[in-house]
């Protein structure tokens, strides 16, 4: 508290006060005369709570509620109308959209995945790791850290001969969507007998372990040694935090990359301009060679006609704000969950699909 | 009868069946909810280990007359053997324990402090069981996968499935150990109550003839037990079948594997409806959301075959 603050408390009755937090309440309360909701994916979670804030600060006849609470839910809930936002890191698939064809999948930002590991004493190398190994991790053919698969990607790494533990999402995520998409797209028995989805049939493994959102990634693989996972991108400062090791993943045209400022925007511009009118696409193993491999879309799942025209107008203007430059895509906001800004063009595809709200 | 008899009579029997009627409207509900997934399923629902969604960015097929994603199949054997057998480690933990600290808390322990004991007691039966899942997930699993089972996968690895791997320390026994102090308190705050209602005669006729006070508790206190015991264990046994958010938070939620020992990662009933709610609701035909109303079903069902052996047992310790 500031030495002013504490002068005005001290001379003014605490009475006046709480009457005037009161008032101020009300206040607010009756300034939002629309209140919009939002549901789903974990990932994109921190964004909103970054958004909501700044946007309803200048917008004060709006309020929106966030909650992070998985894409199925996001997904599920939009459609039945219960949000008008449903944040998934998946967009729909082909069935879904027949069944629904009112829902719209409108891209806000771009965003990337790591794999992690725990490898004690060998956390702060980055081990070289290509989709077919990691496939070989998560379906049980790779057993041990010191795999000849993994020697051969690693030489000269003092790899330890211990039980690899793969952790993977319990709940419905579209993390598990893009990392089973990249096995699928790397690793053909994958692509076979395990495909990919937001949440999938993981073989059986003794040992693995299944996680409850990114959160519990996180934490499971920080208290399990020798353990392995993949980690939605905005989660990069907990996991430097806590010393866990980030892979160098290989992309289409066979380089080991990192995600940087320079590996995902790459990715992003081989796979924009193929982006269909819907958005409805895959950027996982984009080509390239500085391609960053796993890479996609943050959707959210508007449905195209809303019950009035007054918050029809109110998520237009909103979804406008959150994918300008000078609104939610500005870095300021980005920087903070290490996504990228739309692409122009795939920008100009947004506001074609946001023009359908009605 | 007066009307206001009457009346008095038609307001309690409403009352009292109303709780047989909440049980019969739970199973029908479940039931109608389950149904597509109970015809596409069959008995193999409870003989395999096959839990998977299908291909959900593929297009529906209809299988057995049912729509359902290509590839799908909902299989839980893996979540039967996981719930029982952790339901049954925290019975084998907590029993004893249980048992021990009610004789404790009602014979040993001074009587000035003894309300007191027997206040904390309860009070733990009263933790919300999420925090039990929290304790187990900060401090239990790091200390028991680094200092505990190693250790015993070293010394007592002739036992069967307590040999190694001992794993990361989400799985089976660290879920029996966490349903089993959540059942301690519970136990040990009836069978103590229990104690204190023996007959102050029957205590002083064994006192007379020479018993110590050991002896008396051994031979006539612990002997009129069994009976409050068995029913304490049933609601245990109850609490540990449906316990949701501790097992989901430290038992690892295996998928479609079978524990090959007790420190492996399991996952239960009552917390892969919860994990799997999310993903289930993805599904376009629906059918995964119908396979979670049929395992809250078998859950059902589970739990009053449970209760119903548990009272099959009763008569025939009251004859023994």
């Amino acid at each position: 508290m500031t030495q002013r603050s504490q002068h005005a408390r001290r001379r003014a009755p605490r009475l006046v006060l709480l009457a005037a937090a009161g008032l101020l309440a009300v206040g607010s309360a009756t300034a939002a005369t629309i209140t919009l909701n939002e549901t789903g994916s974990s990932l994109l979670y921190p964004l909103f709570n970054l958004w909501v804030p700044a946007y309803t600060r200048a917008h004060p006849e709006v309020q929106i509620n966030t909650a992070s609470t998985g894409s199925g839910t996001g997904i599920a809930q939009s459609i039945e109308g219960l949000v008008q936002f449903g944040a998934s890191d998946a967009y729909l698939s082909d069935a879904q959209m027949k069944k629904n064809p009112e829902m719209l999948n409108i891209p806000v930002a771009i965003s990337s995945q790591m794999i992690n590991y725990n490898l004690p004493g060998l956390n702060n190398v980055h081990l070289k790791l290509n989709g077919t190994v990691v496939a070989g991790m998560y379906d049980g053919s790779v057993r041990y850290w010191d795999d000849a698969a993994l020697k051969k990607l690693n030489p000269g790494v003092a790899l330890p001969h211990d039980l690899i533990v793969t952790v993977h999402r319990t709940d419905g995520s579209g993390d598990t969507f893009m990392f089973s998409q990249f096995l699928s797209f790397t690793d053909k028995t994958w692509e076979q007998k395990v495909g990919y989805g937001t949440s999938v049939n993981w073989p059986a493994v003794p040992g693995a372990i299944g996680a409850n959102g990114n959160p519990g990634m996180v934490s499971a693989v920080k208290s399990t040694p020798y353990s392995v996972a993949y980690i939605g991108v905005s989660f990069q400062g907990q996991t430097d935090k806590d010393g866990l090791g980030e892979a160098m993943l290989q992309n289409r045209a066979g380089n080991f990359v990192m995600i940087n400022e320079t590996t995902v925007p790459a990715a992003a511009a081989a796979m924009v301009p193929k982006t269909p009118r819907d958005e409805r696409i895959s950027m996982i193993y984009a080509p390239g060679a500085e391609s960053y491999p796993i890479i996609n879309y943050e959707y959210v799942m508007v449905k195209s006609r809303q019950p009035n025209a007054e918050t029809a107008s109110e998520i237009k203007k909103f979804l406008r704000w959150a994918v300008s430059t000078e609104g939610g895509n500005s870095l300021q906001f980005l920087k903070q969950v290490n996504f990228l800004p739309l692409p122009a063009s795939a920008r100009a595809l947004t506001l074609q699909q946001i023009n359908q709200i009605h | 009868m007066r009307p206001g008899d009457a009346l008095f009579r038609v307001i309690v029997t409403a009352f009292a069946a109303l709780i047989p009627l909440i049980l019969l409207a739970l199973l029908a509900f479940l039931v109608h909810d389950s149904w597509p997934a109970l015809r596409f399923n069959g008995i193999e629902f409870f003989t395999r280990n096959a839990w998977n969604l299908g291909n959900q960015y593929g297009n529906p097929v209809t299988v057995r007359g049912e729509q359902v994603m290509p590839g799908a199949s909902f299989a839980i054997l893996f979540l039967i053997v996981g719930t029982l057998a952790s339901s049954l480690i925290a019975l084998l933990l907590a029993v004893p324990l249980g048992v021990g600290a009610a004789v404790f808390l009602a014979e040993a322990v001074p009587p000035r402090i003894r309300t007191y004991a027997s206040l904390l007691v309860e009070l733990l039966a009263s933790v919300p069981s999420v925090v039990f899942g929290l304790w187990g997930y900060v401090v239990l699993i790091p200390f028991l996968s680094r200092h505990v089972y190693p250790h015993m996968a070293r010394w007592l690895g002739f036992i069967p499935f307590f040999g190694p791997p001992s794993g990361s320390g989400y799985g089976l026994l660290t879920a029996g150990i966490v349903l089993a102090l959540m059942c301690v308190p519970l136990i040990a705050a009836n069978l103590r109550e229990a104690i204190e209602n023996t007959p102050q005669e029957l205590r002083e006729a064994g006192l007379a003839v020479g018993a110590t006070r050991f002896e008396v508790v051994r031979k006539i206190v612990l002997p009129r037990l069994r009976l409050p015991l068995i029913g304490v264990s049933t609601l245990a046994l109850g609490r540990a079948l449906g316990e949701t958010m501790a097992v989901l938070m430290i038992s690892g939620n295996a998928l479609n594997i079978l524990p090959q020992n007790i420190y492996s990662p399991i996952s239960t009933m009552a917390s892969f409806m919860v994990s799997q709610l999310d993903s289930a609701l993805q599904d376009p035909t629906n059918m995964a959301i119908y396979g979670i109303a049929e395992i809250g079903l078998a859950l059902l069902l589970l739990s009053l075959l449970v209760n119903a052996l548990a009272r099959l047992l009763v008569p025939r310790s009251l004859s023994a």
